[in-house]
This record gives structure tokens, C-alpha cells and sequence, in this order.
């Protein structure tokens, strides 16, 4: 060792003995730094809106691509990258690249064990390290600054993790998966110490037991992030449908608790509320879909509301601190399978749209008015953004007496489906503007909001499309050459405001041309 | 992906030969396994012999699959299988019969299955528990490389190593300053060698602000760096008043010096523990089920 390296050795040596000390937490999710993406929408809420305001609707037509970045090995991408700092997390199951989110130029690389190209949904940014889960059914916390593994812990009680991205309350790192039933569990962020379970379907002797007739309580996938009110510690996460998924005889009964929003004690994982959208379920109207948390007045009183446009047709307004049902309006022009909700927010069924041999169609189709991609909502506007599917389906079953005899459903010729970006009044939940986004059917990519006025819309065939958040008017459009499926976010390093998105295998980032040229 | 499974798809075609839908046999049993000459020796034929068609290092050549493979991949063929293939050939492809001297055949087959896999298939021998002890004391690993959650910054996270390098790797690292890296299966990894990594570098900011760290990446415009004070940079090229990138990095490759023999063997030992078998592969697409999000 020469000299000029014992010196930088002995550099090296004052600089991690500075890792000793004391960390706090660098990142406050309920209101993080406006340049930092720290989790999956962006702060605990649900909003998925950002208070940066460089690129505005005026300015909009001059952003332009700043870099991709190409994640070899990938699949279509649903993941949301999350950015701390101006460096990128982006991640795919059991894998994740930290890259430089001014140029897209890689820090650091983790990869475990089997390669995997499934999808999965993100990570979670908290106190210098970046959580993620594995496809053996791990949750791995990566120093954020190199990539090292500060530890890891297998799910707990036989519990298998899905690829929803991790959420960070109350110190826990929170995740959740759907075998063998849905459920959420708990780990402590620092340690990885395992904290509780929740499980979505109860056993024998256990308030909800009753609801199921008898039969043996199953299903309530729990695929999705969910949010958190750091005030209330609640957490609030959205259940699945029950199984069998398409026929409902042998599970007569409400079957609770699946496709419900739930409110869980952060501290204790148990019950605190929740709010059924369709009870005993026969379509897999899963109320997983993205729990936007907003204080707002209702009817003159200002409250604390959650809102939800539900894979069911219905958007809902519920008070998320004790969860009562305030409003509920189909927010698709075509709900043909309730008569409207009752004073509880229970659907008025009309008979008849069970799935049969024959085939039954029901309106919205099983993939939903809407589905995991995510809605924003901006303080601004008080507009709830969300992107819906109009067109129906038809479920089949291929017995009427066999149980678990179900096999899918189709969409209907006379009703395909199209989707478009609905502007909702966020406490009356109609209509203000819509933008269709040219070819896209099924259920496409999640949403963006931002103080500058605008609504970052990414678009199935790929796309991606500003509109001005109070009129639905496109300011500027770039296609990036592949279907996208996740959702956008948006940065700022520097000085210089970024969007970002996965499309297809890449990542894309954004930027106006004039600033950091 | 998908060549490794046609690759994989084919080989196993063949070895069943004219017993179609049965298991091949296992074959004679060999009787160098686990002898180090004997995979040298192996190499040295394998260079002679089988290069021009399989590739060097068995990675695939112009007539010939691939032996190993990029990732880890276990082909599921015994030694006596692959003495089998070689002696006999297989009938109706380029593979023909190689006319060997069995021990030579057997020293082929001896480096070939050396070749797949990593240390955590074949650990050194050595005290591993006085070897991580080694590693955080008197071998100062840990100042530079995480283990186990804790260690320094600046190098790689060695947890999964065994995981990832062969024993052969491992020790090169240690002990010599210009080395390949042989990973999972075998193959060369499409990484530039270890020691012109890692570099460290001395930034001075058109403002004159002094960055000192790691080099992690750069191009023609930008760099990313690990600063000393354990923060990540990202330091625009145009914007810098000086930079300066020392020729190699900090690792220092004399522990067969800097150690005695028994502590050597002992960190070896260690290092060559340190990592996860990765799960057996699930059939079909793989991954878990994602939940019914259609």
C-alpha cells in the first residue's frame, strides 16, 4: 500500500466508523421531502400527488426524454421505482438496480437467486435501506447505499408474500399475499423481528366465522400496497374475492372478510373496522385497488374520508376513522348487478347475474371498472383521477351443481371494452372530464398528479400523455415503443423535475429541455 | 433463458439415445472426483480437445451447446453420463466417439462437472469459525465489505460470495492482482476483472468542493461515486475542476503473505460458506402466482 492509499484507507476508515452512530430516519413518509419518491405512492396517503410544480400545463409541451434505462431480463414491468435522494430503486422480483436519477447510470446492482422475470410492484425506502420481497417468500432489507443485505426474514406461519411493494408504518415494514389466504404480516424495519399477522378469512370460533354457512373460510388475496394514517395508526389494506371464485352455493353467506377494505391497529395488526363493497362475491370484484386517504370537507364538515373507486363499479367515500359508508356512486356508465347501495353502502343485488354454463353477462366485466392501477387525487383540484373500464363480461361456469366449477369469464361482443381517465368530483364522486386514450381496452397504467396543474397519464400501448388537471386537455404526448402497466412518478434532482415510468422492460425519465440540458 | 432450455432440451435428448422416455444411466462412477490435478489436468484436454466446438470454459461455440451456462445450471448428468457421451459419441450429431484414454476422458469429466457450480458446492476445508474471525480482525475485510448486515460500504456485500464464485475465484481474488471471475456455472461474467473496479477517485468541483470515494460508474458526461462520507454522487463531468481515478483499487491481494498459512485456509474456509443455495426451480413459468389481478 503506497502512501496516497494509506491515506485514502485511513479516509475510508473515519468515514465508516461514522456508520456507527446513531441513524434516524431520513425519510417521513406522511410527508416526505417533495423531491423523494420513498414508496410505493408516493406518501402513506394514497394520493399519488406531488408537490413539485416546475412543469406546469403551460410548460408541459417542452418536457422531454431525459434517459432510459434497460433492465435486461425483465418482463412487461409493473413496478413503481422509488427515489430517495437522486438515486433510483428500480426493482423486479428478487432483484434490484439502484441508478443515478439524473442520468439513469447504475450505482449498484442486487440479484438473488433464482433469476425471476415475474413482475412484482416496488419497494420501500426507510431509514437508508430498501425493502423488498423475494420469490422464495422473503423480505430483504438492502443498505440503500451499496446494495449490502442488512437482513432478511422468511414470511412467518406459512404465509406466502406476493410482489406488492412493501409499505413502511410505524417503524414495521408491512407486506402481504394471498396463500394460502390473504393476509398481511408485520416485521420490525430495523431488525426484520416479526411483528403479527392479520389473516383476511377467519377460522373456527372467530367474529366472521358465521358468514360463510358452514363452509371453509378461503380467499381474501391481498396483492396490493396499501396505505397508512400515521395520526389514526391505521392501516388500511383491501381483500380479495372469496373461493371458489365463481360459484357462491357452498359458501352461503356473506363471506367475510373478503372484498373489503379493512383497518388494522399498526402496533397489533388487529381489526379496527371494515367496510364489505361486495358481499358473497361471484365475479372476483377484488377491493384491492388503491385506498386514497384525504381530509376534505363532506357536506360542510370537514373529515377524514377514504376514497376507493372499487373494481365493482361503485367509488366509495367512507370516514376512514371509524369506517362509515358515506357515499357510493357507479362511476362507469353501465352497473348492472345492484340497484344502488343501501344507508350502509350494501349493494341492493338484482338476481340473475350469477356466472352459469350458459354464460352470464354482467356489467362491469370481472377485470373491473377499474383495477390495481393506481387513481391520484390532487388537494388542488379535489379531483379524484382515475382510469376505469367501460364494457361488460361473461362468466362461465361449467356446472351448475358441481362445486368450484367456474372457468373464467370473456368480454362481450356487444359491449367491449374501452378505457378512459375519468376526472372525479372527489366528495360527490361525478363526473368532471374524461380523456380515452385511444385503443386502450383493458385495464391500463396507473396515475400522477401534481401541483403544476397537470395529470401524468400513461397509457396501455404506450403512450404517455400529459393532460391539464382541470380541463382533461392534452399538453403533450411520447411514445415509448411498448405497453406499459405501471404507474408513473415524479422526482426532482438538482434543481430539474422528473417523471418516470416503466414501459415494458425500460424506464423511462422525463424532464423540461431547457433545464440541465 | 430460453437457449439455455433448448440447450438443456437437447442434451438430454441425446443422452437418452435409442432408450427414449427412460432415465440414462448413471454411468461408471469416476474415479478422480474431487481431485484438483485432476481438473487441471481435465482443462488442459478440455483446451486441446473439445474448445473448438463447446468454447472455451465449456460457454458455447460455434458447433457445440454450451456445457455450463451464465447462470447456475445443473444439467442433471452424472460424471459416468459424461464420460459415456465422450467416449461413444452421440450418434447422428457433429459429437463424435473421442478417441481418449479413459483416465483422460475422466479428467475431462472431472473439470467439466468442476466447472458447474460455485464454492457453496464445494467448500474449502479449514476452521470457518476462526476464518470470521480472521475476517473482521487481523484480514480487516469487514472495513471495506458488508457480511451478515454489517461491515463497511465501499466494497461488494460478500453474503452471498460462496453463492456466486467458485473457490478458484475467491482465492485468485485474494492473492493476485489480475484475475478472472468464474461464477455460477461457470462462465466468464461480463464484468470487467475485479481489481480494475472499485477504483478509487479524487473529484475536485468547479466550486472546489472535494469529493473522495469509490468510482461505481461513469461515462462520457457523468460519474457515480461512493463518497468516503458514505453518501452516493452523481458529479457532472463538464462541472468538475479535476478528476483523478487511481489505476487500482484499494483490495489488497497478499493475504497468502499478509496471513500464515492456517489463517488463509481458515478464511477460505469461511468465505467459501457464506451464501443461500438458491431454491430448486419451481415448475412451469415460475416465480409464485402474483394474485388474480385479471
Amino acid at each position: 500500500m503506497n502512501f496516497r492509499n494509506a491515506i485514502f484507507a485511513g479516509l475510508l476508515l473515519v468515514g465508516i466508523s461514522s456508520l456507527t452512530t446513531a441513524q434516524v430516519p431520513t425519510t417521513d413518509h406522511p410527508n416526505p421531502d417533495p423531491k423523494d419518491w420513498p414508496t410505493y405512492a408516493g406518501t402513506d396517503s394514497g394520493q399519488r400527488h406531488s408537490p413539485l410544480k416546475q412543469v406546469t400545463a403551460a410548460n408541459a409541451n417542452r418536457l422531454q426524454a431525459k434517459w432510459v434505462y434497460h433492465m435486461d431480463g425483465a418482463n412487461g414491468m409493473e413496478q413503481v421505482p422509488v427515489v430517495v435522494n437522486g438515486v433510483m430503486y428500480i426493482s423486479q422480483f428478487n432483484r434490484v438496480d439502484a441508478v443515478d436519477a439524473r442520468t439513469g447510470s447504475v450505482f449498484w446492482k442486487y440479484k438473488r437467486p433464482p433469476a425471476s422475470g415475474t413482475p412484482q410492484r416496488g419497494t420501500a425506502y426507510y431509514n437508508d435501506k430498501v425493502y423488498m420481497v423475494t420469490t422464495d417468500s422473503h423480505l430483504v432489507a438492502l443498505d440503500a447505499r451499496n446494495g449490502g443485505v442488512r437482513w432478511e426474514a422468511k414470511s412467518e406461519g406459512g404465509y406466502f408474500l406476493a410482489g406488492g411493494a412493501p409499505l413502511i408504518a410505524d417503524g414495521k415494514v408491512i407486506v402481504s399475499g394471498n396463500r394460502p389466504d390473504g393476509f398481511v404480516q408485520a416485521f420490525d424495519a430495523e431488525t426484520g423481528k416479526y411483528a403479527w399477522t392479520w389473516s383476511a378469512v377467519p377460522k373456527p370460533g372467530e367474529p366472521g366465522y358465521e358468514t360463510w354457512g358452514g363452509a371453509k373460510p378461503q380467499g381474501g388475496p391481498m396483492w396490493m400496497t396499501g396505505s397508512y394514517d400515521a395520526d389514526l395508526n391505521l392501516l388500511y389494506y383491501g381483500t380479495g374475492q372469496p373461493n371458489p371464485q365463481w360459484t357462491g352455493f357452498e359458501r352461503p353467506g356473506d363471506n367475510l372478510y373478503t372484498d373489503c377494505i379493512v383497518a388494522l391497529n399498526a402496533d397489533t395488526g388487529k381489526l379496527v373496522w371494515y367496510f364489505q363493497n361486495t358481499p358473497h362475491d361471484v365475479h372476483d370484484w377484488d377491493s384491492t385497488e388503491t385506498m386514497v386517504l384525504v381530509d376534505a370537507p363532506f357536506k360542510g364538515q370537514t373529515r377524514k374520508l377514504l376514497l376507493q373507486a372499487n373494481r365493482n363499479g361503485y367509488y366509495y367515500v367512507l370516514d376512514r376513522s371509524n369506517g362509515q359508508f358515506l357515499l357510493g356512486t357507479p362511476f362507469v356508465s353501465k352497473v348492472d348487478w345492484a340497484d344502488g347501495l343501501d344507508s350502509k353502502g350494501r349493494p341492493i343485488v338484482i338476481p340473475g347475474h350469477e356466472p352459469s354454463v350458459r354464460g352470464t353477462e354482467t356489467c362491469p366485466s370481472t377485470a373491473g371498472a377499474t383495477n390495481w392501477p393506481a387513481p391520484a387525487y390532487s388537494p388542488d383540484t379535489k379531483y379524484f383521477y382515475v382510469t376505469v373500464a367501460e364494457g361488460c363480461g361473461i362468466n362461465f361456469i361449467t356446472s351448475s351443481t358441481a362445486p368450484d366449477a367456474g372457468t373464467g369469464y370473456i368480454e362481450t361482443a356487444n359491449a367491449p371494452w374501452q378505457a378512459y381517465v375519468r376526472a372525479l368530483d372527489a366528495t360527490t364522486g361525478k363526473k368532471i372530464w374524461e380523456y380515452k386514450p385511444v385503443r386502450s381496452n383493458h385495464y391500463g397504467p396507473g396515475l400522477l398528479s401534481t401541483a403544476g396543474g397537470i395529470v401524468f397519464v400513461p397509457e396501455q400501448f404506450g403512450q404517455v400523455t400529459v393532460l391539464d388537471a382541470k380541463s382533461g386537455k392534452p399538453v403533450w404526448h411520447f411514445n415509448t415503443g411498448d405497453l406499459i402497466t405501471a404507474s408513473p412518478i415524479t422526482y426532482s434532482v438538482d434543481g430539474q423535475q422528473f417523471f418516470a415510468i416503466a414501459s415494458g422492460t425500460n424506464v423511462f425519465a422525463f424532464g423540461l429541455q431547457e433545464v440541465n440540458p | 433463458m430460453n437457449r439455455v432450455l433448448v440447450v438443456a432440451g437437447l442434451l438430454l435428448t441425446c443422452m437418452a439415445g435409442p432408450i427414449l422416455a427412460q432415465r440414462p444411466e448413471p454411468g461408471p462412477a469416476n474415479p478422480f472426483r474431487g481431485k484438483p490435478e485432476a481438473v487441471h489436468e481435465g482443462e488442459t484436454l478440455y483446451a486441446e480437445r473439445c474448445t473448438g466446438c463447446h468454447g472455451p470454459n465449456g460457454t458455447d461455440g460455434e458447433i457445440g451447446p454450451a456445457l455450463v451456462s451464465g447462470e447456475r445450471a445443473d444439467f442433471g448428468t452424472t460424471d459416468g453420463q459424461v464420460f459415456n457421451t465422450i467416449k461413444n459419441g452421440i450418434p447422428g450429431t457433429p459429437m463424435g466417439p473421442q478417441k481418449l484414454a479413459d483416465d483422460e476422458i475422466w479428467k475431462i469429466a472431472t473439470y467439466i462437472r468442476a466447472l458447474r457450480g460455485t464454492a457453496l458446492d464445494n467448500p474449502l476445508p479449514g476452521d470457518a469459525a476462526h476464518g470470521e474471525q480472521i475476517f473482521w480482525g487481523k484480514g480487516q475485510c469487514g472495513t471495506c465489505h458488508m457480511m451478515g448486515g454489517k461491515g463497511g460500504l465501499t466494497a461488494p456485500d460478500l453474503n452471498n460470495i460462496a453463492g456466486t464464485r467458485k473457490a478458484s475465484t475467491i482465492i485468485d481474488a485474494l492473492t493476485k492482482a489480475q484475475h478472472h471471475e468464474y461464477g455460477s456455472g461457470g462462465a466468464h461474467l461480463k464484468s470487467l476483472p475485479s481489481m480494475e473496479s472499485y477504483l478509487p477517485v479524487h473529484v475536485i468541483a468547479g466550486d472546489g468542493k472535494v469529493v473522495d470515494g469509490i468510482l461505481l460508474n461513469e461515462d462520457g458526461y457523468s460519474l457515480q461515486v461512493m463518497g468516503n462520507d458514505q453518501h452516493l454522487y452523481s458529479l457532472d463531468r463538464a462541472r468538475m475542476r479535476s478528476v483523478v481515478v487511481q489505476p487500482k483499487s484499494l483490495m489488497p491481494t497478499d493475504y497468502d503473505k499478509r496471513l500464515t498459512p492456517e489463517e488463509f485456509k481458515d478464511l477460505l474456509a469461511f468465505l467459501t460458506r457464506q451464501g443461500t443455495k438458491p431454491p430448486p426451480p419451481t415448475p412451469g413459468r415460475g416465480g409464485p402466482p402474483r394474485g388474480d389481478d385479471q
